[in-house]
């Protein structure tokens, strides 16, 4: 059987145990693009979802990616810099994007 | 209709006429045929997977056969990436504060023991199931039809442990919080609010889900049960509930789970409605279970198309089956009626009399003669939030 790797390139993703016994949520190794700004994307986003949280939210608009990374930072409280969120941005309209500004 | 209300409308509807396709915004049948994942998340079959991180899963097709969904194939949703590696039974309670004679924490004995238990089946669905059925792609996880499940739920009524606790004269909202946490401090809890009138019996803090314990990624010890509610409202590991008589503000209030506030609650994605309301109650909708698209039946076989329908709570009137593309119809036949918040089984036996493919489509009615629309009737909203079209699946007859 294929080992099931556990913990992420950040934070190990949570460990469950309920009163039967101990048992673990799996981490699933997601293919993702390799590409400029990909280190800064793994640095940011990983902290609080999965890249599955991002690549299933389908091919977006820039506009799309630039609100989401700005609803992270203002609504969610993640401390993205300016920068990175720029960054981000571009990662994921280049890899993740429908190739639209709007 | 005030005269802005109406001046909005008409500038939708304008902007519907006047634009290109891709500019109003479409709907079609939601992606399909996912295949499953092949890791299994706990006490879970291997089912359609998003996200392990916070833990997203849909059942595939075929659980629709099924009238109440077998937990280990119900589907998963989580907002936040904390949750507790463990619940200690013994040690779990649920802290009642706020606007109450007795603040209170009451651990699941408790509950059991001193409350009358009762059960309520029920449909739980996401609000954005479906997602994928929006064109542009609506922002969100873009669910298939399986981001829903039906099961008979076992708790206590959430008004019976409010009465004992003792709502205060100015109680009005009632807050409830879970145990699942945001990897930030600053990031808002998923915490929803009701008001006081939305509160009836069928509204229970539950602890069993078909006859078991919840299963941990459904919110084991015990969730909120808001029958006829999209599950925006079911609070999962509901650790906390505060009664106040203000309306916080809140993100997952506030943003999320909205749709526009106009009689077809839809918008274009150029011109996005300025008034939103929170999505609430379901809408009527059906799926089928069997056959699934793409499904090899033999000439001359004995077929019997089945699936699931439901509503808010008005009950199912009538489920039709159309084997021709939806020009004509024929009533399936409805399985026993479980309760109003449940699914209500169908099936319709028939014999493929013609070789080559055949769009089978199933079209729910409820009591109140609400119907499922087809799905490029449906407007574009772009939460991608209530789509309820009528299903299709294509098989093959050899």
């Amino acid at each position: 059987m294929k080992k099931i790797l556990f913990g992420s390139l950040i934070v190990a993703s949570s460990l469950f145990a309920q009163v039967k016994g101990d048992i673990e949520v799996p981490y699933i190794p997601y293919e993702i693009k390799m590409g400029k700004g990909f280190d800064t994307v793994q640095a940011n986003c990983l902290m609080c979802h999965s890249f599955g949280y991002i690549i299933n939210q389908g091919p977006q608009s820039r506009e799309f990616w630039k609100e989401k990374v700005e609803k992270m930072i203002k609504a969610f409280g993640a401390p993205i810099t300016k920068e990175d969120a720029k960054t981000v941005e571009e990662y994921l309209f280049k890899h993740y994007g429908n190739g639209k500004e709007k | 209709m005030k005269r802005r209300d109406f001046l909005k409308t008409s500038l939708a509807a304008s902007a519907l006429l006047g634009a290109s396709k891709s500019l109003a915004g479409t709907t079609h049948q939601p992606i399909d045929g996912r295949e499953v994942s092949k890791m299994a998340f706990p006490e879970k079959k291997p089912l359609i997977t998003y996200s392990d991180r916070p833990p997203l899963l849909e059942s595939p097709r075929s659980t629709f056969v099924h009238e109440f969904t077998p937990n280990d194939e119900f589907f998963v949703r989580w907002h936040l990436p904390e949750i507790p590696k463990h619940n200690d039974l013994d040690k779990y309670v649920i802290e009642i504060d706020g606007l109450v004679e007795r603040p209170i924490k009451i651990t699941i004995g408790e509950l059991k023991k001193n409350f009358e238990q009762v059960e309520v089946n029920a449909v739980l669905q996401c609000g954005g199931n479906s997602r994928s059925a929006f064109d542009p792609i609506a922002g969100g996880i873009q669910w298939g039809s399986g981001a829903m499940g039906c099961a008979k739920w076992k708790g206590v009524r959430l008004k019976d442990v409010l009465d004992y606790a003792g709502l205060k004269k100015n109680a009005h909202w009632i807050e409830f919080n879970g145990k699942d946490k945001a990897a930030y401090y600053k990031t808002p809890n998923f915490v929803r609010e009701i008001e006081l009138h939305e509160l009836d019996d069928n509204v229970i803090i539950a602890y069993e889900m078909n006859g078991e314990d919840l299963p941990y990624l459904n919110g084991f010890p015990v969730r909120l049960v808001m029958p006829g509610y999209y599950s925006d409202n079911w609070v999962k590991m509901l650790s906390h509930i505060t009664v106040s008589d203000k309306y916080k503000s809140l993100f997952f209030m506030d943003v999320a789970y909205r749709v526009p506030d106009n009689k077809t609650e839809s918008e274009t994605p150029t011109k996005r409605a300025k008034k939103t309301k929170p999505i609430t109650h379901m809408n009527v909708k059906s799926v089928i279970g069997y056959p699934t698209n793409g499904e090899k039946v033999y000439y001359n076989s004995h077929v019997v198309v089945r699936g699931v329908a439901f509503d808010s709570g008005y009950g199912i009137k009538k489920v039709e089956i159309s084997l021709d593309g939806g020009k004509t119809w024929e009533e399936a036949n409805l399985k026993a009626d479980n309760g109003r918040y449940s699914y209500r089984g169908f099936y319709y036996p028939f014999k493929p009399t013609k070789y080559g493919k055949i769009k089978l489509m199933a079209r729910a009615t409820n009591n109140l003669g609400e119907t499922q629309p087809f799905a490029h009737e449906i407007g574009w909203n772009h939460g991608g939030y209530k789509y309820n079209g009528i299903d299709e699946v294509t098989i093959e007859v050899i």
